[in-house]
């Protein structure tokens, strides 16, 4: 428990080395070259939000993208009515096209900015309260978690494009404002918009890795191995269950509030089934059981993407399916266990240099039982 | 009344449609627990079988089926040998790497045939239609129908009459004590896996004339196929015809009633519903199990 505390702070001050000074030094600390590179933190952060959920209570949301892009659209209604002020009765210019008389009143809210940064957690938290409830007291697990989290991102998003009036329809909204925080405007493409983003990702990550390695994660973890024998224990499993589910949502809540800033529209397709998918990909290729790992993994394929789509144009789409056949193949603890294993690899090779043979092979084996948990 | 009846009819027709598409992939799920999330990819090379043997060779769709059956199944029997087959014992991971499978095939057809549409002509002796009961009923149509009554009826005898579905069953039972009896379970799964491939690739190239064929095809169609097989439970060829049947004519009606877009996430919500309250599906098949 204390070594894997040890090494997640170990984990977690390389990622903050990397996301603050590699990646800026990597283009001479260029704010326009980092606007691409916070739109790969907001994925990773996603990424990582699933992780809390796939990785630690093996809930395998297949709708992340759901939270995702409810963060998304919240920051995208703030900053749009923002930039409607002039416009008559501050409504968006969609809704003058499809003659909506007043702004609706779910819209209104979102002219304070307060009301929209807390919304982008507290919404997602709050659906993913209600959808965790509903599913987890039925003691619904695996695929069919897998199922009902997928049906409902496609009946948000159907509604989504239907509501033209509403939402912006198959267009999104778009024109946005920039956003300004209690008197700082905002800059994208600048440094500062870069450590922002770098910021909420760690903060992000911090609050997963301290639910993972407190009591309720112990839980948590001893529910993904086998959910039926922590009930007999006298916990309530669902609770648990929403815990992280919720948890995880509020982290995609927010880095969909960055990904809408970095790109400076919302889209229908943020909760598509195409992205949440991706999601999962990236999560399994960094690692699912590490939130770090799993939004390295969301960083790295996305910044492979990056440069690799320029070269290769479409046929990238053919090695990222390839890649990832291999990765859960291969690797289904993902680049994670190539970690883990490397470093159980060490500490044999260290353990038998300086113990006494037998005492040294004992200790090896031990965290090889305790890391190896079922990969479901 | 008249509206009513079709309908009805075009509830039917959606069904068969569903059906066709389920049944492959029911299967699949029914035998090995694996979520072939490729399915609706191989459906899609069907349809762009359907199209290659129509534009290249002039055979019309109904010729082009067995070809198409052989060919996407002679597929799926290498997906099943190189990739699925190592994903047994860990199920959740198949839909993972079924997505990966989706994706390469899907970029595959882009890359030979673009990502245009492909129109595919429906054969000439369905092209007319009739009028039953007030309602206006594609021969096209009714041919579907009646074809995927007949893939339902085929899997039920290949599942229940012959010596391979013998084999098949008592490997879903128990894989130990089939394997004792001589039974070779993993020419079994590859089998059963091949079959229901063929069977998405049939699905394809019969659905090909009715929709504009597209690389992107099998995703929308896939999801839809999934609900299909939860809601009709595990490894039940009743619940799966049923269940298309159900979600079908509601399609059609809340349609209807209502607009495309509100009966399709209606549909959802009830799914959703459903599941929560009968994962098992409203047929399960509780004698194998």
């Amino acid at each position: 428990m204390n070594k894997g505390f040890k090494i997640d702070c170990i984990g977690y001050a390389l990622f903050a080395a990397f996301v603050l000074l590699l990646m800026p030094w990597m283009v001479d600390f260029s704010g326009y070259e980092l606007n691409s590179y916070a739109r790969y933190l907001a994925l990773g952060m996603v990424a990582a939000a699933l992780a809390l959920s796939w990785g630690t209570a093996g809930i395998l949301n297949l709708g992340q993208a759901l939270t995702f892009g409810m963060g998304a659209y919240i920051m995208a209604m703030h900053l749009k009515l923002r930039a409607s002020e002039s416009l008559p009765g501050g409504m968006p210019d969609f809704m003058g096209w499809t003659n909506v008389e007043a702004l609706p009143w779910f819209w209104q809210p979102f002219h304070s900015l307060i009301f929209t940064l807390g919304a982008g957690v507290l919404i997602p938290v709050g659906v993913a309260c209600l959808l965790g409830a509903f599913m987890f007291r039925g003691r619904i697990t695996g695929v069919f978690v897998a199922i009902i989290t997928l049906s409902l991102m496609l009946a948000v998003q159907l509604w989504i494009i239907s509501e033209q009036r509403f939402t912006g329809g198959e267009n999104g909204i778009t024109g946005l404002a920039p956003l300004s925080l209690f008197g700082w405007s905002v800059d994208t493409y600048d440094l500062s918009f870069y450590y922002l983003v770098a910021g909420c990702l760690l903060v992000g990550l911090a609050v997963g890795l301290a639910l993972v390695r407190s009591k309720a994660g112990l839980v948590l973890r001893a529910i993904k191995a086998n959910p039926e024998r922590v009930r007999f224990f006298g916990y309530d499993v669902a609770r648990y269950e929403t815990l992280a589910f919720a948890t995880s949502a509020g982290i995609a809540g927010v880095a969909g509030m960055l990904y809408a800033l970095v790109l400076e529209f919302a889209s229908p397709t943020y909760m598509g089934l195409s992205i949440s998918l991706a999601i999962v990909i990236w999560a399994a290729v960094g690692g699912r059981e590490s939130m770090v790992a799993a939004a390295l993994g969301g960083i790295g394929v996305n910044m492979a993407e990056g440069r690799l789509s320029d070269l290769f144009f479409d046929q990238w789409t053919l090695m990222l399916g390839v890649i990832f056949i291999a990765v859960v193949l291969f690797l289904p603890r993902g680049l994670y266990g190539l970690v883990v294993s490397g470093r159980e690899y060490l500490e044999a090779r260290y353990a038998a240099r300086f113990a006494p043979a037998a005492n040294g092979a004992q200790e090896a084996a031990s965290p090889q039982v305790a890391d190896h948990g079922e990969t479901k | 009344m008249d509206a009513w009846v079709n309908e009805i009819f075009i509830g039917i027709s959606l069904a068969s449609i569903l059906l066709m598409v389920a049944l492959g992939l029911a299967i699949i799920y029914g035998t090995m627990g694996v979520i072939n999330l490729a399915h609706g990819q191989f459906v899609m090379l069907g349809a762009y079988g359907a199209w290659l043997l129509q534009t290249q060779y002039g055979v019309s769709v109904v010729v082009a089926l067995p070809v198409v059956f052989v060919v996407v199944g002679l597929l799926g029997l290498a997906v099943e040998r190189t990739i699925i087959q190592r994903l047994y014992h860990r199920p959740l991971d198949t839909i993972l790497a079924t997505w990966g499978i989706g994706i390469v095939l899907e970029q595959i057809v882009r890359n030979m045939f673009g990502s245009s549409s492909r129109y595919v002509g429906r054969p000439e002796f369905l092209d007319g239609g009739y009028l039953i009961l007030g309602a206006h009923a594609s021969s096209y149509r009714l041919f579907i129908i009646f074809f995927s009554l007949v893939m339902l009826a085929a899997t039920w005898y290949l599942l229940f009459r012959t010596e391979f579905g013998t084999k098949l069953r008592s490997v879903i039972q128990n894989v130990e004590i089939s394997e004792c009896y001589g039974i070779s379970a993993k020419r079994v799964y590859a089998l059963t896996f091949a079959y229901g491939a063929g069977l998405a690739g049939i699905a394809g190239a019969l659905i090909a004339p009715l929709v504009s064929v597209t690389p992107t095809m099998g995703t929308s169609l896939v999801v839809d196929a999934f609900l299909v097989v939860i809601v009709g439970g595990v490894g039940s060829l009743v619940g799966t015809a049923a269940s298309a049947f159900m979600i079908g004519e509601a399609s059609a009606f809340l349609s209807y009633v209502f607009n495309d877009t509100t009966g399709r996430i209606l549909i959802l919500l009830g799914v959703i519903v459903l599941i929560r309250f009968r994962p098992q599906g409203l047929f399960p098949d509780t004698v194998r199990r």
